[in-house]
């Protein structure tokens, strides 16, 4: 069985590292060996659950006294639910890529890539340790990196790419902080033994060092204010963005948390992370409401999204977060792919005003679309409404405030992915690419239906009995946000919102101005400080102390030269002078 | 086996044996120090495969020099030093390759490139004091000749007068310092094992270690670019030539290091007590200042001098917190660095062939015009950034847990600061620049990298893996040497210990 | 006849040392400027002489030999030194010896 543990995290790295060896010039072969080694990582997955039980086999990375690393492998019910997504979800999207990516020249690239992010992905879930889980936390940062600049030569991919790792990185700035600060009070690293020290009680932990640890989740997780790189994003390949930016690896940060819970316990993190969380959903669902870019809609749902999950971990309760976290990655994927398959259906138009009378030309992709949209507005029913049912649940239950704002993150949600769906899907179509729209092929409608079954049933595995109240909440928000968007949007030509409510739908559409703030910052700030450095280090060290120096000594020899006549008659009366001094002093 | 008077004595061989050909046949002249070096690298592999962990110094050579002064020619490895033999090894066979952009006077280069390569490998060989001066002058000088003669840019004739003014200064400071050493331990030998025994029986006057230890610091620290040190650096490797610029950024450079670790802290602890939260500071100030001033470069070479600045911070910051954590991470760092920069340098040079220019703003796009040398750039310039996979990241983490340990808090913190966040930013600019985005107009025609040099780097890049992957092959080694010679353990503390285990015993 | 004092004999020699100084600085012919330089070698001999007389032993004496014997031998080359200049040169002028100056 361990040898099946290292083999699910192995296998991709493995595969990764074949492409990139040299197989990468066969198309076939490359997306051969990815497709494999994520199918494999599956099946041993299944294996691992077939079998039961935890294993936690662990090999040192690096020993100094005091300081033991391992890369350990801890696996139990958490560990293998998130292994099911990541790899279940992932080798759907690896399916669903072979028709997305067909035509691109960088197909091997594609796949290699896409492994490596697969390997980061279970280094995380799998870490037994902090740093192992560090250092899988920068992997997955790069491999994201990679992936959202994968058409690098375009520009604005580029500077997306950039943008996602340097929030990213500010992020693991305070994970790595909050690191050293649990390993100096507890002398470990380890999962395992941290909890049994906090549980006998033998060490306490700061709340500060749980909300440095939250920091890194912050990042991964795209919690305000460290939100701004998930929807520039979107300029990855659509697959990308399914597993990626909705299904996986933002949703680390949650996952983190649940996995660390026992950390923040009790800290006033908790409080924070619940606030930060539940903030970010709302945020993220207002600026949702304007945006007409498909694929940044379903960003900022997922943002506001991992906010209700966050939230939901900061009100105590993981086993909500960790539910949602799973619905969650099935209808997002789902709902991603769908607006990838739309997105090559229409020539990579991305505008929803451009697209329109959907419904007739794609219907698979339709019916699947209608199944996601279903499933995250929370219909009941469907998979998302349980796990958002047992959110609202916690949050009634801990932080009236937070619940109400919870409920009215729901209304949004219902509204703007109504206003989505009938825009992009019903209608008549806008654009003549819209008009011409063909279905996609089987490659890619058939990860859309097998992703539909998860978001249908996946909320009966732990289903429970439902708060009448909060029953009433969401079901009150579902019909008045539909009724509300589809009254709105039903036939329109044109957004009417931006008539209606003027300047808060102009602060919506530029997202609360966060971007052009972090720019002045950056510009005005991080710039002027590099300048005065570079100034310092021209000017005054290289200048001033090193042109000085020399300047002093070249001066200094120029004026001793003015003694050095080369006549020997004077240096002879100066010497007989000198010595003539000399005698007098000493005579005396 | 004396794999190391092997290693050593091959690449000065074939110094000799280059004097004797022919300037014309350039073919051969670099075909015997590819061969030499290659030769060394491959000795050095097997000395590293065959280092047994924990059992004192091994491979040792000690012949008796001059008697009366007590002067060995001792070679010998230790957990230390085998794995920086091992780093010097595999960038000189790089930088051997990468030498092939001197078209003139090569004989002389060879001859120079071959002293050179001899000179650092027998450095970090040597336990004697005056050996381990002597081969770092052997290396220093053709330096200097190299930038001067074979140099590139307008600004090469003040890049040499400056590198040979600071490197000259430092070197004299350290040798004050040594001298001051063997002086005050009152040793009979200039071994470095004979003068740890000597000390760790009666340790120097503690007066003398507040003045022996800054002038090694700061003689060494010279050396290596300590701030406010530092401007030759950059400057320095600007103007050099790749393979020059290749073995000093990557391994000659870390003489200072080695020296401040091997001599300057075993031999005046007291010293090193009182002065490392200088060291801390300073150290703190090259990771900074250098990467803001990192950020603000247009010219990739000088990107590279002022993030490799900046990375010393990271070692001095290790020594700085004077525990095992701190100074095995130093060490880690000090061979990943090495690698590292040997890469850097040797792609940088191969774009300078391109196109004569190094200016950021006019690339572009070069990952699809050359995807080898484009991907390698790619990784480099990740692992700059301290990307876990590459052997950076192992030595940093330990450093900062090191210093963390060491109750460095604020500075850890800046320095985390500096290292991902600043680290990454000026990073990311030179990967936008240089490889991503629409391609550079000045770029078309540009070559991907030769097989030769294509097959050196990525021999680099895979020991830079290896030791990422794996850091337990170098770390197993250091920290016991580290606890066996650096951190000596005090007389006292000993005593005190037998003490309280006597009372506990009662 | 009164026998002179020690002091008288060092004041001879101090004078004569003194000549020989002012002739090195201000003479410019590079003869004179020797034979000034002799007068100096020929005053600490006299000082050492009367030195060894009021010592009571030859030691002085002995180093006075020394001093007549290298000095020989260092007038010859000088001499011959000023010689092959003049012929070069054809001056003895030091003032027109200056190409070693910057």
């Amino acid at each position: 069985m361990n040898t099946a543990a290292w083999l699910v995290l192995l296998l991709p790295l493995l595969s990764a590292v074949l492409i990139g060896l040299g197989v990468f010039r066969s198309r076939i072969a490359s997306a051969a060996i990815s497709v494999g080694a994520v199918v494999g990582s599956f099946l041993l997955t299944l294996l691992l659950i077939a079998a039961g039980g935890e294993l936690h086999p662990s090999v040192i990375w690096l020993a100094i006294e005091g300081l033991q690393i391992d890369i350990g492998l801890q696996i139990d019910n958490l560990s293998k639910l998130m292994l099911c997504v990541v790899t279940g979800v992932g080798g759907l999207i690896h399916f669903f890529s072979l028709g997305y990516m067909k035509e691109d020249r960088d197909f091997s690239r594609y796949f290699a890539f896409l492994s490596i992010f697969i390997f980061s992905m279970l280094g995380i879930v799998l870490a037994d340790n902090f740093v192992m889980m560090f250092i899988f936390w920068e992997l997955v940062g790069v491999s994201s990196y990679l992936l959202i600049g994968f058409w690098f030569e375009k520009p604005s991919a580029a500077d997306a790419a950039k943008k996602a790792f340097l929030t990213n990185r500010i992020g693991d700035f305070g994970f790595l902080i909050g690191i050293l600060m649990v390993w100096a009070a507890m002398g470990s690293i380890n999962f395992d033994a941290i909890e049994s020290k906090l549980a006998t009680g033998t060490a306490a932990i700061t709340g500060l060092a749980g909300f440095l640890i939250f920091c890194g989740a912050m990042g991964k997780s795209a919690q305000a204010p460290l939100h701004v790189w998930l929807p520039d994003a979107m300029e990855g390949p659509t697959p990308v963005s399914a597993l990626i930016h909705a299904a996986t690896m933002v949703a680390a940060g949650v996952y983190m948390l649940c996995r660390l819970f026992f950390l923040i316990e009790g800290t006033w993190a908790m409080e924070a992370i619940a606030w930060i969380g539940g903030l970010t959903s709302l945020l993220a669902a207002l600026m949702a409401v304007q945006q007409d870019d498909i694929k940044r809609i379903l960003a900022y749902s997922t943002l506001s999204q991992l906010g209700y999950m966050v939230m939901a971990v900061g009100l105590g309760s993981p086993d909500a977060a960790m539910f949602h976290l799973t619905t969650h990655a099935s209808f997002k994927a789902l709902l991603f792919l769908g607006a990838g398959s739309v997105i090559v259906a229409l020539h990579h138009e991305q505008d929803i005003w451009k697209m329109g009378g959907l419904r007739e030309r794609m219907p698979k992709t339709y019916w699947t679309f209608l199944i996601g949209t279903m499933a995250l507005c929370g219909v009941p029913l469907f998979s998302g409404f349980f796990s958002k049912e047992a959110i609202l649940d916690v949050a009634l239950e801990n932080n009236i405030l937070l619940f109400l704002v919870a409920v009215f993150v729901a209304l949004l949600t219902t509204f703007y992915m109504t206003r989505l769906f009938v825009v992009a899907f019903m209608g008549e179509p806008r654009s003549s690419h819209a008009e011409h729209a063909k279905e996609s092929p089987a490659v890619m409608t058939v990860p859309l239906m097998v992703l539909a079954v998860p978001s249908v049933i996946a909320g009966y595995f732990n289903a429970h009995a439902l708060n009448p109240l909060v029953l009433a909440a969401s079901l009150v928000v579902l019909v008045f946000g539909t009724l509300v968007a589809n009254t709105l949007y039903s036939g329109a030509k044109e957004d009417p919102l931006p008539a209606r409510l003027g300047r808060l739908a102009k602060a919506l559409r530029n997202r609360f101005w966060f971007d052009e703030v972090y720019q002045w910052f950056i510009d005005k700030v991080q710039e002027n400080l590099a300048k005065l450095a570079d100034a310092i280090d021209r000017w005054v060290i290289a200048g001033l102390l090193v042109r000085g120096a020399h300047g002093t000594t070249e001066l200094a020899g120029r004026v001793l030269r003015l003694a050095q006549t080369g006549n020997l008659q004077t240096y002879a009366f100066w010497f007989a002078a000198g010595m003539a001094v000399l005698l007098f002093f000493t005579l005396n | 086996m004396d794999w190391l008077l092997i290693i050593v004595l091959l690449p000065l061989l074939a110094a000799a044996a280059v004097g004797f050909i022919p300037d014309s046949q350039r073919r051969m002249i670099r075909g015997i120090t590819i061969g030499a070096s290659g030769l060394s690298l491959l000795c050095a592999l097997i000395a590293f495969c065959t280092f047994k962990v924990g059992s004192g110094l091994q491979f040792e050579t000690k012949v008796v020099w001059v008697e009366s002064l007590g002067l060995h020619f001792h070679l010998a490895a230790d957990g230390i030093n085998i794995g920086i033999i091992l780093m010097g090894a595999i960038v000189s066979f790089a930088a051997a390759c990468c030498a092939d952009d001197i078209t003139h006077r090569v004989k002389e280069f060879h001859v120079l490139l071959n002293l050179m390569i001899g000179g650092i490998l027998g450095t970090f060989a040597s336990m004697d004091l005056f050996f381990f001066y002597f081969f770092h002058e052997l290396a220093l000088v053709p330096t200097f000749i190299m930038i001067g003669v074979w140099g590139r840019g307008a600004n090469r004739n003040y890049a040499t007068y400056k590198i040979t003014l600071y490197l000259s200064l430092g070197a004299l400071l350290a040798l004050i310092g040594l001298i001051g050493v063997y002086v005050q331990t009152g040793a009979e030998s200039f071994s470095i094992p004979d003068l740890i025994a000597t000390v760790q029986e009666s340790p120097i006057d503690e007066s003398a270690q507040q003045w022996i230890f800054p002038l090694l610091m700061f003689g060494f620290g010279i050396l290596v670019s300590l701030w406010p040190f530092h401007t030759w650096a950059p400057l320095g490797y600007g103007a050099a030539p790749t393979a020059t610029a290749m073995l000093h950024a990557g391994v000659l450079k870390k003489f200072g290091l080695y020296g401040i670790i091997r001599v300057a802290i075993p031999m005046a602890p007291v010293g090193a007590q009182s002065w490392l939260g200088v060291l801390a500071w300073l150290a703190l100030a090259n990771l900074l200042f250098c990467g803001l001033v990192a950020v603000r470069q247009k010219d990739l070479n000088l990107l590279i001098g002022n993030s490799s600045v900046a990375h010393m911070g990271f070692i001095f910051l290790g020594i700085a917190s004077l525990n095992v954590i701190g100074l095995t991470g130093a060490v880690l760092v000090m061979i990943a660095h090495g690698l590292l920069a040997a890469l850097a340098f040797g792609l940088s040079g191969h774009l300078y062939r391109q196109t004569g220019s190094l200016d950021m703003s006019r690339m572009g796009g070069l990952l699809r015009q050359m995807p080898l040398a484009g991907s390698a750039l790619l990784m480099v310039l990740l692992a700059g950034c301290g990307l876990p996979g590459f052997a950076n990241f192992a030595g940093e983490v330990t450093i900062f847990f090191g210093a963390w340990a060491a109750g460095l808090k604020v500075v850890t913190v800046i320095a985390a600061w500096s290292a991902l966040v600043i680290g990454g930013l000026y990073m990311m600019r030179a990967i936008r620049n240089i490889l991503h985005g629409p391609r550079g107009d000045d770029w078309a025609k540009a070559s991907d990298v030769s097989p030769l040099i294509a097959t050196a780097l990525g021999l680099l890049l895979a020991a830079l893996l290896v030791f990422g992957f794996a850091p337990w092959l170098l770390t197993e080694g250091i920290k016991g040497e580290v606890t066996k010679s650096v951190l000596l353990p005090k007389p006292s503390a000993v005593a005190g210990q037998i003490q309280t285990t006597e009372v506990a015993g009662r | 006849m009164m026998e002179p004092t020690l002091s008288q004999y060092l004041l001879v020699s101090g004078a004569l040392f003194a000549i020989g100084l002012l002739g090195v600085i201000v003479r410019r012919n590079l003869l004179i400027i020797y034979m000034s330089l002799e007068l100096m070698l020929n005053a600490a001999n006299v000082a050492l002489v009367a030195m060894s007389r009021f010592n009571g032993n030859l030691d002085g004496q002995v180093m006075v030999f020394f001093i007549i014997t290298v000095a020989a031998a260092e007038v010859s080359v000088g001499l011959a030194l000023i010689v092959a200049l003049y012929r070069k040169r054809q001056t003895a002028d030091v003032e027109d010896l200056a190409t070693m100056k910057l």
